[in-house]
């Protein structure tokens, strides 16, 4: 049996056109690309350290 | 593919030509950000518009610059009523690759139509607002702002959850399921939209197993193909016995149903026509009879006023006429002629003559009446114009200027010609201050006797009465 006030809590406001903008500017890009790339990177100084 | 390193563009090696990086953990992220691409584009084909969401954002896990992954990801929350969260794709797929970029043109679409713009944001406000009510309990105000919503975007899948989950709450079953269903028509796999399915599913399903029903029905029936058609033939369908019977019972109810028909609407529309035309002839009878009353009180009024003339003319007639019947005047005319070619006495024909003239108006009389009685006044007149001026002169000089002015008017009357009698006249006016008979009298005396005493002495009490006034 659905507990309607559990559902409900399940939806969330939507965002209107003026919030657009900030919710692209605060939007996490990073992908495994970086992270990868983050990662061979610190692996190469460590390297270069010893 | 590009290196990841100095951004050149990657054979197959597994490394860089150009720069050595090593590249092969690099291709494998990129071929999993395809592969999930790919998985993502299969589903959005097929309407599962959440299994591609999915599938998309994990692309762009591994590769945030898969810009196809990205447009198609927008693409398929702007199908899902998100149009934020589509522009919020597009655009930074666009700000990934300004040039060739298809998000270039879905953003146009959206911003050169700044009406659909704000039916968008209406849409999203509208939402925000239900949600506000259901968190206040406001849920049938919810409700018609969901509606609007929907109205307003009918692919908003969010919007069509929270009515159907509203509904359910309600118990409204069947409502909810229609919401559902549409939910379905635009994104097939919603894992929300299923459960909530399955609810109303369990909530609809007929008790004690007679999900069996259809399934016997579907057996009820043979069907086999003939050419291209496929005849359906229902099985264990007995026809129904005597059916004479129930014909005739059936066409007995029409024809008492027809007949009903017919007295409820034909008979009240008889009725009311010949209550309107008995209405008009009664109009009319009125109108007729307000012309004939209106007539007949013009005849009244003339017929009154014949009765008028008819007795002023029936009096006359009384003064003209004695009681013998005999005109009166003009037996008095008659005796006044007798009188005097009996006795030639001017007196006494003379009250004949007066008797005549207080009794009927001259003017009125025929030819031969007057002409009589002219000669009858040309023949006494200055004998009796004598007779009253002697009369009348005495009378004002014993200053009885009443009796004067009646016997000398009669002088003048009987002779006009009779100065003296005029003179004197006017002087017993003036005497007995009467100026305004007076001053005609002496103007008489000045105008038809000039250059006599009489004149002179006249015309001096003129003057006399024109410096009186003057001094006034």
């Amino acid at each position: 049996m659905i507990n309607f006030e559990e559902e409900l809590k399940k939806f969330h406001p939507s965002l209107e056109v003026e919030d657009a903008e900030e919710a692209i500017y605060n939007q996490d890009l990073t992908d495994m690309a970086d992270l990868l790339v983050k990662m061979i990177k610190e692996s190469e100084d460590k390297q270069g350290e010893q | 593919m590009f290196c990841y390193n100095c951004g050149c563009h990657l054979s197959e090696h597994d490394f860089c030509t150009a720069c050595g990086a090593d590249v092969s953990l690099y291709k494998k992220i990129m071929y999993v950000s395809n592969r999930f691409y790919n998985d993502g584009l299969e589903k959005a084909a097929v309407r599962d518009l959440s299994g591609a969401v999915n599938s998309l954002r994990q692309s762009l896990k591994f590769n945030k610059n898969n810009i196809d992954a990205r447009n198609l990801l927008g693409l398929v929350y702007f199908e899902m009523g998100e149009v934020v969260a589509a522009l919020s794709e597009w655009v930074i797929s666009k700000n990934m690759r300004s040039d060739k970029n298809i998000a270039d043109d879905y953003i146009n679409m959206i911003q050169s139509n700044p009406t659909r713009l704000d039916s968008i944001n209406q849409t999203i406000k509208k939402y925000n607002q239900a949600l506000v009510y259901c968190l206040q309990d406001s849920k049938d105000l919810a409700v018609i702002q969901l509606k609007k919503v929907l109205s307003l975007n009918p692919k908003f899948i969010r919007a069509h959850q929270l009515l159907a989950l509203l509904y359910m709450d309600a118990e409204d079953w069947d409502h909810a399921q229609r919401e559902l269903k549409k939910c379905e028509n635009i994104d097939r796999n919603n894992t929300l939209t299923l459960r909530y399915s399955k609810e109303v599913e369990q909530m609809l399903a007929p008790e004690d197993g007679t999900k069996q029903t259809p399934k016997h029905k579907k057996d009820d029936v043979v069907r086999y193909q003939r050419d291209n058609e496929v005849i359906i033939q229902p099985l264990n369908v007995k026809e129904q016995k005597n059916s004479g019977a129930s014909t005739l019972i059936n066409i007995g109810i029409g024809l008492v149903i027809g007949l009903a028909a017919m007295y409820f609407l034909v008979v009240p529309s008889i009725i009311s026509n010949a209550n309107n035309e008995s209405q008009k002839t009664i109009k009319d009878i009125g109108n007729q009879l307000d012309v004939k009353t209106s007539r007949i009180q013009e005849l009244e009024s003339e017929l009154d006023s014949i009765k008028a003339d008819n007795d002023s003319l029936q009096k006359e007639l009384e003064a003209f006429v004695g009681t013998d019947g005999t005109i009166k005047t003009m037996d008095s005319l008659l005796e006044a002629a007798q009188n005097y070619l009996d006795t030639e006495d001017a007196v006494s024909t003379a009250e004949y003559l007066e008797t005549i003239a207080e009794g009927v108006n001259l003017e009125e009389t025929s030819d031969s009446f007057k002409g009589l009685y002219n000669i009858l006044v040309q023949k006494i007149g200055p004998t009796v114009s004598a007779t009253y001026y002697s009369t009348g002169y005495s009378a004002y000089k014993d200053e009885d200027y009443q009796t004067a002015i009646v016997n000398l008017k009669k002088a003048v009357f009987y002779d006009a010609k009779n100065g003296d009698a005029l003179y004197n006249l006017g002087n017993a006016y003036r005497m007995s201050e009467n100026a305004q008979e007076a001053i005609p009298i002496y103007q008489k005396v000045v105008e038809n006797f000039p250059g006599t005493e009489k004149a002179r002495k006249s015309q001096q009490y003129l003057d006399q009465y024109v410096q009186q006034n003057a001094a006034n």
